[in-house]
C-alpha cells in the first residue's frame, strides 16, 4: 500500500518539478511571436511555391499579417481558402485574379522542323545557349521539358517534344513561365479556353517553312470577332483583357487555316492523338 | 582506464546510431544538411548529457531508498519517469533555442520535439540505470553516447549531401539510397568492435 | 623587367589537341575575296548597345561610309564594306543561333570608296584624336569577343596600366588569320601595337606569339626593336591566347577571380585588332573586312581570304573552291570555342576569325556517360577550377555550389570537355550554370 502512495507522489512531485521549471524559463524567455502568423501558414497551401512573390508560405503568410499583400495574392488557394484567411484575420480579401499558364506553341515533333541534331544537356536552358536550340522556329517550345520539371504541382506533361500545360492542374503560380528560356508560356486568365498556339513574329513565309501550325497573321479570326483577337506583328492572339473570351464558336467562325487557334481541351486532344477526335474530324 | 574504456565504447563500438539501432529518425530525417545536422547534434548531446546525469540520480536516490528500516524499490516506475524528464528537458531546450537562435530552431522544426520521443535518449538513461552506473559514469556515458550520435549523424549528412549529386537511378532516389548508405556506415563501423 | 631572356613562356593547366589543322591553311598567302553582288552587314557586330542604322532602304552608300553609329560608349560604328545600295534591314541568322538584324546592301560593282578620314600622325597626335579615330573606325576586339576597342584604350583612370600585350598566340587549332598577318603584315601590327601603347602611355609591349610560328616571329623581330615591341616566344599549348593565360605566360600575373586584365595591370588587344588600329589611324580606312580562315579536310583549297562584313559564308567557302564531300559540321571560329552553325547564312563579322567545316566523320554524337572522376579536366583546366565537381553539381541544378566554386571564372575553352574520358559536355553545363546564375543576379 506504502508502494502506491510513494509512488503516487513521486511521479506528481517530478511532474510539478518540472511544471515550475518549464514555467520560469518559458517567463524567461518568451518569444513575442504571432500567434496569427501560424493561423495564416496553416491555411495557406503550403506548396511554397513561391508564385507569390515571396519566399514561400510562412513568408507570405508574414506578409499578410502586417497587412503588405492581400490573401488573394497567393495564386494557388481557391476562393474559398482566401476567403477563409481574410475571415480569420478580419480583413478584406482582396480582389482574386486567377490566372493559368499556357504553353503558346503547336509545334510537336511532327509539325515542326528540327535544323539540327542536337547532342548534348537534355535541357532548355542549355539547348538554347548551343545556337539557339535545334528546332526551327527560335521562338517555340524546345521541347525538353526543364519547365515540366520544375513545376511544383506537375501540371505540365511533354507530350510529343512540347510541354502542354494541363489546365486543371495548373494554379498559374508562373514557376514555368520563369524557367522558359523561350518566353513561349504566358500566364493567361483562366477562364481563357482559346488560345492562338503561336508564339513567333517571324513574317508568314518564314514560319511555314519551318512549322506547319504557325499563325500567318491571316486576319481571319479577327475579321470573325474583332474584339476578341488583336494582331501584333504577323501573329494573331487572343485578346486576353477583353471579356467575354473566344470560345469554341470563335474558333469555328474563324476557321483557322493552319489550325494555330485552337480551344485547349481541343490542343491536348491532338497533341495525345485521341482517335476519338480524329474520326470527328 | 575505466573513464576511456567507456568513452571509446559509447562512440565508437557500441555507437547508438549504427551498433545499437537506436535513434534512427533523427538520424534519417535530420541529416540532409550538415548545418542543420549539427544544430542536432548539439542538442541530443546536450539532452543526453544532462538526462543521464539527472536520470541517474533520481535511479539511484529517488527510485531505491529506505524509510524506517523497509526498503522501497520502485524501479517499476523507471520508464515512466524518465520518459517525463526527457519531455521536460527538452521542452526547456526548445523554449530557450526558440530565443537565442531562431534560426536553428526553424531548421530543425518538428525534430525538436521528437527529440522527446527519440529513443536514444530513453536508451542511454535506461543503459545507465541497467548497468549500474555511478552518477559520474553515467553522466560521462550520456555525454559520450551524443557524440557518437553525432559523430554518426555529421557523417552521413556530409554522405548525403554528396549523394544529392550523384546520378541515383530512380527507383534509389531519396530515402532508399540513404538507408542503404546509412546500412554500408553501420558495416564499417562494425570494424570497430573488439576495441573494448 | 625584360623577359625575353626565357625563351619560352606558358602556364598551369591547358591542353594539347591532337589534330593541329594549321597545315592546312598557314602556307597560303592572304587573298584578296572577289566581289559579291550583295552584302548583310549584321549590325550589332559588337558586345554592348548595338549601334543605330543611320541609312535607309534605297539610300546609295559608299565604301567605307557610314551606315550605323555608335549609341553610347560601349557600341562600336559600323560602315559599308562596298558601295551600292541600301536593300533594307534584313533578319539574319546569328553567330549564336537567334535572328538578328542586318543591313543587307546590293554592290554597284565599282567598291568605289567615299572621302577618306584624314591621316594622323601617330607620334604626335593628341592621344584624343586617336582615340576618336579608333571609335570612329569601328574597331572591335577581332579575335572573338568583339569588344570595342576604344572603350578597351581607355581604362578607368584608378586602374593603372603598365603593360600592354599583344595577342599573337592564335592557339586554335586549324586557324592560321592572326598567322598570315603577322608573317605578310609585320610592320601594320608594330605600327598598331605602338599606336595603342601610346593611347595606354604604356612603355611595355610584348607581343606573344606560339612557337608553332617562327617564321611569324622572325619576321616581327625585324622591325619589333623599332616600335619597342619585345616580341615573345610562348609554349604551344591551348588555351594560351586566351587573355588571363596570356598575362600569366608573359608577366606572371594573376588576373583575380572576376577582374579583368585591367586589374593586373595589362591591356590585351588581338594582333589584327593591331593591324586595324593602324590602318585606321594612318589610312584612314574604317573596319570593313578582315581576314579569315576558310578551312577544314573537306574544303577544297583551305586558305585565307581577306573577307568584306557581310559576307556570307556560304560564299566564303566557294572562293575556298567548295566542299570536296558532305560537311558534317559547320562551326564559326576554331574547333575548340567556335560556335556550331545550323545555317549557311550566317554572315562573316568583325570576329570572324575563321568558317571551319568538319568532315562527318569528325562530328560524331557521343553519348555521355557519368563522371569517373580520373581529375583529367582538374590537371586540364587553365583557370585551376573543379570541372568534374562544377558538372555534377550543375547537372542536379545546384547553383548555388556552382556559384561558391567559382563557375563564373570559367572561359568555357572546352578543355575539360576535350579531355573528358565520359564525354560528359562539361562546357554546356558551364555555359547553362553561368546563364543561370547572371539570370538570378538580374
Amino acid at each position: 500500500m506504502n508502494t502506491i502512495i510513494l509512488a503516487i507522489i513521486l511521479m506528481a512531485g517530478t511532474g510539478l518539478v518540472l511544471g515550475v521549471v518549464i514555467g520560469i524559463f518559458a517567463k524567461l524567455f518568451r518569444v513575442e511571436s504571432d500567434p496569427r502568423v501560424d493561423l495564416v501558414t496553416e491555411l495557406l497551401p503550403g506548396a511554397n511555391c513561391g508564385g507569390c512573390g515571396t519566399a514561400g508560405c510562412s513568408d507570405f503568410a508574414k506578409a499578410v499579417v502586417s497587412g503588405q499583400l492581400p490573401p488573394s495574392k497567393c495564386p494557388v488557394s481557391s476562393s474559398e481558402q482566401v476567403s477563409a484567411i481574410a475571415r480569420a484575420l478580419g480583413i478584406e480579401a482582396g480582389e482574386s485574379f486567377k490566372q493559368k499558364a499556357v504553353v503558346l506553341c503547336g509545334g510537336d515533333r511532327e509539325q515542326t522542323m528540327r535544323l539540327a541534331s542536337y547532342n548534348g544537356v537534355a535541357d532548355c536552358v542549355s539547348a538554347s545557349l548551343v545556337a539557339g536550340g535545334p528546332k526551327g522556329c527560335s521562338y517555340g517550345c524546345l521541347g525538353m521539358g526543364s519547365c515540366a520539371r520544375k513545376c511544383p504541382f506537375g501540371a505540365i506533361e511533354m507530350i510529343n517534344g512540347l510541354a502542354v500545360i494541363h489546365r486543371e492542374l495548373c494554379v498559374g503560380c508562373g514557376t514555368c513561365v520563369a524557367v522558359c528560356p523561350r518566353n513561349v508560356i504566358k500566364l493567361v486568365p483562366a477562364d481563357a479556353e482559346v488560345h492562338v498556339y503561336c508564339n513567333s513574329p517571324l513574317k508568314a513565309p518564314a514560319k511555314r517553312q519551318v512549322c506547319k501550325v504557325a499563325c500567318i497573321g491571316c486576319r481571319k479570326c479577327q475579321k470573325a470577332a474583332p474584339d476578341k483577337f488583336i494582331i501584333e506583328g504577323f501573329k494573331a492572339t487572343v485578346n486576353y483583357a477583353n471579356t467575354p473570351l473566344p470560345t469554341q464558336e470563335d474558333v469555328q467562325a474563324a476557321g483557322c487555316p493552319t489550325g494555330a487557334l485552337l480551344s485547349a481541351e481541343e490542343h491536348l486532344r491532338i497533341e495525345k492523338h485521341d482517335p476519338e477526335w480524329s474520326a470527328e474530324k | 582506464m575505466k573513464y576511456l574504456e567507456l568513452t571509446i565504447g559509447a562512440i565508437l563500438v557500441y555507437n547508438f546510431v549504427l551498433s545499437r539501432f537506436l535513434g534512427i529518425c533523427p538520424f534519417l530525417g535530420v541529416s540532409k544538411r550538415l548545418g542543420t545536422a549539427l544544430g542536432m547534434s548539439g542538442a541530443v548531446i546536450f539532452v543526453m548529457t544532462i538526462a543521464s546525469f539527472i536520470t541517474s540520480l533520481v535511479y539511484r536516490h529517488l527510485l531505491h531508498f529506505t524509510i524506517g528500516g523497509k526498503e522501497y524499490d520502485l524501479s517499476f516506475l523507471q520508464v515512466l519517469l524518465f520518459i517525463l524528464i526527457i519531455a521536460g528537458l527538452v521542452q526547456l531546450i526548445e523554449i530557450m533555442l526558440q530565443k537565442l537562435s531562431p534560426k536553428l530552431y526553424q531548421a530543425l522544426g518538428i525534430y525538436l520535439p521528437l527529440i522527446t520521443t527519440n529513443c536514444a535518449v530513453l536508451g542511454a538513461a535506461t543503459i545507465n540505470a541497467d548497468s549500474n552506473f555511478t552518477v559520474l559514469e553515467a553522466t560521462i556515458f550520456g555525454f559520450c553516447s551524443g557524440v557518437g550520435f553525432a559523430l554518426a549523424l555529421v557523417l552521413f549528412s556530409s554522405l548525403r549531401e554528396r549523394l544529392d549529386l550523384a546520378e541515383v537511378p530512380k527507383p534509389f532516389q531519396g530515402t532508399p539510397i540513404a538507408l542503404i548508405t546509412a546500412g554500408i556506415l553501420a558495416m564499417a563501423f562494425v570494424g570497430f568492435s573488439g576495441l573494448c | 623587367m625584360s623577359k625575353s631572356s626565357r625563351n619560352v613562356m606558358g602556364f598551369d593547366g591547358g591542353i594539347h589537341p591532337s589534330t593541329d589543322g594549321k597545315s592546312l591553311s598557314s602556307g597560303s598567302a592572304v587573298r584578296q575575296a572577289p566581289l559579291l553582288d550583295r552584302y548583310t552587314v549584321v549590325i550589332s557586330e559588337s558586345v554592348g548597345k548595338p549601334p543605330k542604322p543611320v541609312v535607309k532602304a534605297g539610300d546609295e552608300v559608299k565604301k567605307y561610309q557610314l551606315i550605323a553609329a555608335a549609341d553610347g560608349f560601349v557600341s562600336a560604328n559600323l560602315h559599308s564594306p562596298t558601295s551600292g545600295k541600301v536593300v533594307g534591314i534584313v533578319d539574319v541568322p546569328g553567330a549564336m543561333g537567334t535572328p538578328v538584324p542586318a543591313i543587307q546592301i546590293e554592290s554597284d560593282g565599282k567598291d568605289e570608296p567615299c572621302e577618306p578620314m584624314p591621316a594622323l600622325e601617330w607620334r604626335t597626335a593628341p592621344v584624343s584624336d586617336l582615340l576618336k579615330r579608333i571609335s570612329d573606325a569601328g574597331i572591335v576586339g577581332m579575335g572573338g569577343a568583339a569588344f570595342p576597342t576604344h572603350v578597351k584604350l581607355s581604362p578607368p583612370p584608378e586602374k593603372e596600366v603598365d603593360t600592354l600585350i599583344l595577342n599573337g598566340a592564335e592557339c586554335e587549332p586549324y586557324l592560321t588569320a592572326d598567322h598570315r598577318l603577322m608573317l605578310e603584315q609585320p610592320g601594320k601590327v608594330l605600327e598598331g601595337a605602338a599606336i595603342a601603347a601610346r593611347i595606354l602611355g604604356v612603355k611595355n609591349i610584348f607581343l606573344g606569339v606560339e612557337i608553332n610560328k617562327l617564321d611569324a616571329i622572325e619576321a616581327l623581330n625585324k622591325h619589333a626593336a623599332e616600335f619597342g615591341v619585345t616580341v615573345v616566344g610562348l609554349k604551344v599549348q591551348y588555351p594560351q591566347g586566351s587573355e588571363k593565360q596570356l598575362i600569366m605566360a608573359i608577366t606572371g600575373r594573376e588576373v583575380p577571380t572576376g577582374g579583368l586584365p585591367m586589374d593586373a595591370h595589362c591591356v590585351v588587344q588581338n594582333v589584327g585588332t593591331a593591324a586595324a588600329v593602324a590602318d585606321a589611324v594612318i589610312r584612314g580606312i574604317p573596319l570593313v573586312e578582315r581576314i579569315t580562315t576558310v578551312t577544314g579536310e573537306v574544303v577544297k583549297n583551305p586558305g585565307n581570304w581577306m573577307l568584306k562584313l557581310g559576307t556570307p559564308v556560304i560564299k566564303a567557302i566557294e572562293f575556298a573552291g567548295g566542299v570536296t564531300e558532305e560537311p558534317g559540321k559547320l562551326i564559326m571560329g576554331g574547333p575548340m570555342m567556335g560556335f556550331a552553325q545550323r545555317s549557311f547564312d550566317v554572315t562573316i563579322c568583325k570576329n570572324s576569325s575563321g568558317v571551319l567545316l568538319l568532315p562527318v566523320s569528325e562530328s560524331v554524337a557521343y553519348g555521355s556517360t557519368s563522371c569517373i572522376r580520373c581529375g583529367r579536366c582538374v590537371q586540364g583546366c587553365p583557370m585551376n577550377l573543379l570541372p568534374c565537381l562544377l558538372g555534377n553539381v550543375i547537372e542536379s541544378e545546384r547553383f548555388d555550389l556552382a556559384a561558391q566554386n567559382h563557375v563564373m571564372d570559367c572561359l568555357e575553352c572546352g578543355s575539360c570537355a576535350y579531355v573528358c574520358p565520359a564525354h560528359r559536355p562539361l562546357v554546356q553545363h558551364m555555359r547553362r550554370a553561368k546563364a543561370e546564375i547572371r539570370k538570378r543576379k538580374k
